[in-house]
């Protein structure tokens, strides 16, 4: 390709880029009117740019939006702010449950001291198990 | 709509998975798209598009809110494609081939010809066809011409994605429409 001709393929560009001033496009295209090479040369050059747009923009796959957010890391503070508010009774029943089966723990582990220092043996009593 | 972004945001580095499942729906489509016209293979870009989103999400304190977000999302998608290509590289034949009767309604349209074949079979092979010459592309033309063509965005958010000068830009988009128009002409010239 001759330099006559890059700077036309430099100014197809331009045009392309929807960046010619109206000077520029009436070069090219008084200089395409002439020279055959260049006019397939810029026919070429549009067409792929046409090409191109016509490629469907994809849509995301079904569900994507939720398997993002299920491998998430998890903000704890936010969890459990967002846990309370939502379930406001079990966050009450948790709080409870704290104390409690701290006693209960407590009282369990008298009965097995008892037990130990009493018969010299272990006999674990049934406790009431702890839901919370 | 750019206020309720930032506030969004601003939900999201606090912790907020609900502002941030906004933000997804908002740009999942966007960043699939780009993620499968670098690496040409629906799961492999949505494995790459949920790892944009986990990084955003991870990395949300380090965006600058005063700045565009999609312009950094986009950023993230763009460099895990190519980390992606690059590290599969040598199993990828940059000479395959299309079988033979893949090109000729492309060709038909090509050559202006007057027996217009059926839309849909056209739709389908043409996406192939163009898939398959864009992934002919170094990367460095193909992320250009991606967040062109297939995102539409600006040379200015394109160098701003790509982190290069808008003159680096329209040199990498001029390169690789040249590129694409050869290969469109020798589908031409084979008919
Ligand atoms: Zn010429």
């Amino acid at each position: 390709m001759s330099d006559a001709h890059k700077k036309f393929v430099s100014l197809m560009n331009k045009v392309l880029d929807e960046e010619a001033t109206k000077e520029e496009q009436r070069l090219l295209d008084a200089h395409i009117a002439d020279c055959s090479s260049c006019r397939v040369h810029f026919h070429e050059l549009r067409q792929s740019a046409d090409l191109l747009n016509r490629l469907v923009h994809p849509q995301a796959p079904l569900n994507f939006t939720k398997n993002v957010l299920d491998k998430l890391p998890a903000d704890n503070r936010h969890a459990v702010r967002n846990w309370v508010s939502r379930h406001p009774l079990y966050a009450a029943m948790a709080i409870c449950a704290l104390p409690m089966s701290l006693m209960m723990i407590a009282a369990r582990r008298q009965t097995v001291y008892r037990d130990k220092n009493g018969n010299g043996q272990f006999i674990l009593l049934k406790m009431p198990e702890n839901r919370s | 709509m750019e206020q309720k972004e930032k506030r969004l945001i601003r939900r999201v580095k606090k912790g907020d998975h609900q502002a941030f499942a906004e933000l997804v729906d908002r740009y999942k489509n966007s960043v699939f798209a780009i993620c499968l016209r670098m690496v040409g293979n629906r799961q492999e870009a949505e494995d790459l598009s949920q790892e944009t989103f986990i990084r955003a999400y991870k990395h949300i304190d380090q965006f600058d809110n005063d700045r565009n977000f999609s312009t950094w999302l986009f950023r993230i998608a763009t460099n895990l494609s190519i980390d992606s290509l690059r590290r599969k590289k040598p199993s990828v034949s940059l000479d395959a081939e299309l079988p033979g009767a893949e090109g000729l309604a492309l060709k038909e349209l090509l050559s202006g010809g007057e027996t217009m074949p059926d839309e849909q079979i056209v739709r389908a092979e043409m996406e192939k066809i163009i898939q398959h010459e864009i992934s002919l592309l170094p990367e460095k033309y193909r992320s250009a011409v991606i967040l062109k063509y297939i995102e539409d965005l600006s040379l200015k958010e394109i160098s701003e994605i790509m982190g290069i000068p808008v003159g680096t830009v329209k040199t990498r988009i001029h390169r690789g429409r040249e590129m694409l128009r050869k290969h469109m002409a020798a589908f031409r010239g084979e008919k």
